[in-house]
């Protein structure tokens, strides 16, 4: 059956996204713990499918300030994936990276941009070449954007972009475990519908 | 979609391409505050009118009207519209926060409704509250001072 919106996913499918969301996510931990040359490992990730509002509130309220990485992926598959960086894991990378934490995200200054936006997009590299491994497909990744304001908007990106298709985002979560402090961190994966019925199609979940 | 009659106050928070409107009749201190995220409607269905430009006005309006107001008094003050994130190539994100100006500028023309002030575009989120009393709006960003209009 052709999906129409997330909706409509069996729990077969969603278990499938649910794998996914782990291997990818374990991947990313591993990207970023090369990157931070510490041992990162991960709790269990936490995949959920869920409408606008209970995505803003999970992550913390529409109003709170973070920091977000935004890739766009096209190729066999379309759609946006978001790193949404928390102060405190911007703050074990700049520390590790840079020596030097922040207390506000208004000490951002271009060096500690350019690192955040570097391990967004490793980490969202690492995701996505796991689930592209994983189905056999290609997908390409645009150069990474960031931005530092309300996550509320942040996170009404991928949901515009594809808001005509579908009220509902699926979201991976899991917290980093670091120097014995675990960090909340989140990645958003938001694939079209069409690409997301071709993914579960290759991974031959869908019962068509 | 918000409504309410006299001195309250709404608010819609975090707006990024989204657009906020705040209607008001100050006769009879009617006002409400609409939240839209994309320029036209094209679901098939129609199941979320609210969610467009072009239906989400034309409803809100449907609903001030069967409340008594007027559209000859009616005025609208809209703020959001930014740019989130900037795509290197500019192949990227088609720019719905631009569209959605565009499309909420044409429908208010349409509909005759008068656009009394805006705070739109650029790239920084907005949190808009509106004074349904007085008429008066006003837009929070961060690292901003507040913009009363």
């Amino acid at each position: 059956m052709t999906i129409k919106n997330y909706e409509q996913m069996s729990s077969l499918e969603i278990d499938t996204l649910r794998e996914i969301g782990s291997i990818g996510t374990g991947n990313a931990a591993t990207a970023l713990s090369q990157m931070l040359g510490k041992e990162v490992r991960i709790t269990l990730p936490e995949v959920r499918i869920m409408g606008y509002n209970e995505a803003i509130e999970w992550i913390g309220g529409p109003e709170a300030v973070t920091a977000g990485v935004l890739v766009k992926m096209s190729g066999d598959m379309g759609g946006i994936m978001l790193s949404v960086q928390k102060l405190e894991l911007v703050n074990i990378i700049l520390e590790t990276m840079l020596g030097k934490g922040i207390q506000s995200y208004e000490e951002l200054a271009e060096l500690e941009q350019s690192a955040l936006i570097e391990i967004g997009n490793i980490m969202i590299s690492a995701f996505v070449t796991a689930l592209s491994g994983l189905a056999g497909i290609n997908v390409n990744l645009t150069v990474p954007a960031f931005a530092v304001d309300m996550q509320g908007a942040i996170l009404a990106v991928p949901m515009a972009e594809y808001g005509g298709m579908s009220d509902y985002l699926m979201t991976i979560g899991g917290n980093f475990v670091c120097d014995g402090k675990e960090v909340p961190s989140h990645l958003m994966l938001s694939p079209d519908l069409r690409s997301l019925n071709f993914l579960l199609r290759k991974l031959g979940v869908s019962n068509e | 979609m918000k409504m309410t009659q006299g001195e309250n106050v709404l608010v819609t928070y975090a707006l990024g391409s989204c657009i906020g409107l705040c209607f008001h009749d100050p006769r009879l201190k009617l006002g409400a505050l609409l939240h839209i995220m994309l320029p036209i409607n094209m679901e098939t269905g129609r199941t979320h009118p609210l969610k467009y430009a072009d239906t989400g006005i034309r409803e809100t309006l449907r609903q001030m009207e069967a409340k008594g107001a007027m559209r000859s008094r009616m005025t609208v003050k809209i703020a959001g519209g930014a740019k989130m994130f900037e795509i290197a190539g500019g192949s990227g994100l088609g720019n719905i926060g631009q569209r959605n100006i565009e499309s909420v500028n044409a429908i208010l023309k349409r509909e005759n409704i008068r656009l009394l002030g805006q705070e739109v575009g650029g790239k920084v989120a907005r949190t808009l509250f509106f004074d349904v009393g007085s008429g008066q709006a006003c837009v929070r960003s961060y690292g901003q001072k507040d913009i009363f209009f």
